[in-house]
């Protein structure tokens, strides 16, 4: 029963939210950065930042994006995701944060953070969780106009 | 037989069910088929489904109190 119960927490603690109300902000970014100053072993970190882009679409202007997502579906996805490339490259760390709601143009909207004992893994790694969160992640922008009428963001 | 439909994205703004009684549909081919039906505008989007929470890419068979999401082509990040 007791390492029943054990198995439930651990396989509870594996399924994390990367889900964050609105957008990301520079605090809470540089908070993280500082709190691998003691794990000593890293020799690298790579970071990607999403940014809402002030897109022009038949002369109007994108003012913000309105994110939703199947979330139970996109942890689910996100899990398996972290699995894969944890198995692949020797990291030390993986953080994925995205937002959800309304993020204002110029603001960030994907955190993506990964660092190891060398530079290179923790790049590869970064850049494999960015194209695989865009391509296989339910989540969806919805692109708001100063004029307040939208369109549905198409990742390219 | 009854299942739960959800919808997302722009496909959220079309279809906009959630209780549906498919009595004579037995799987996901014949409710594709339906919805396009009743929602024409679905058929010129291109769209995945989850049934009961995994992403399906052949047909399926349906059984009561099954979730179906329907969903428009992803856009994170």
């Amino acid at each position: 029963m007791e390492k029943l119960f054990h198995l439930l927490i651990m396989t509870e603690k594996k399924i994390k939210n990367i889900f964050v109300q609105g957008a990301i902000s520079a605090d809470f970014i540089a908070d993280s950065i500082a709190k691998h100053s003691s794990k000593t072993e890293i020799g690298g970190h790579s970071i990607f930042l999403g940014q809402v882009r002030a897109d022009e679409i038949d002369e109007k202007q994108v003012a913000a994006i309105d994110y939703t997502a199947y979330e139970e579906l996109a942890l689910a996805q996100m899990h398996q995701i972290r699995e894969d490339v944890f198995s692949k490259y020797p990291l030390s760390c993986m953080h994925v944060h995205h937002s959800l709601g309304v993020v204002n143009a110029g603001e960030i909207c994907l955190f993506v953070f990964t660092s190891s004992k060398h530079r290179k893994p923790a790049m590869d790694a970064c850049d494999e969780l960015v194209e695989r969160i865009k391509a296989e992640l339910p989540i969806w922008g919805k692109e708001i106009f100063a004029d307040a009428s939208h369109q549905w963001k198409e990742n390219k | 037989m009854e299942i739960e439909i959800i919808s997302f994205g722009k496909i959220a703004e079309l279809v906009n069910l959630k209780n549906l009684n498919i009595d004579g549909i037995k799987d996901t081919d014949g409710l594709q088929k339906h919805l396009e039906a009743v929602f024409p505008k679905l058929k010129e989007i291109k769209y995945k489904l989850a049934l009961n929470k995994q992403i399906i890419h052949a047909n399926s068979p349906l059984t009561s109190g099954s979730v179906v999401a329907i969903m428009p082509p992803f856009s994170g990040g």
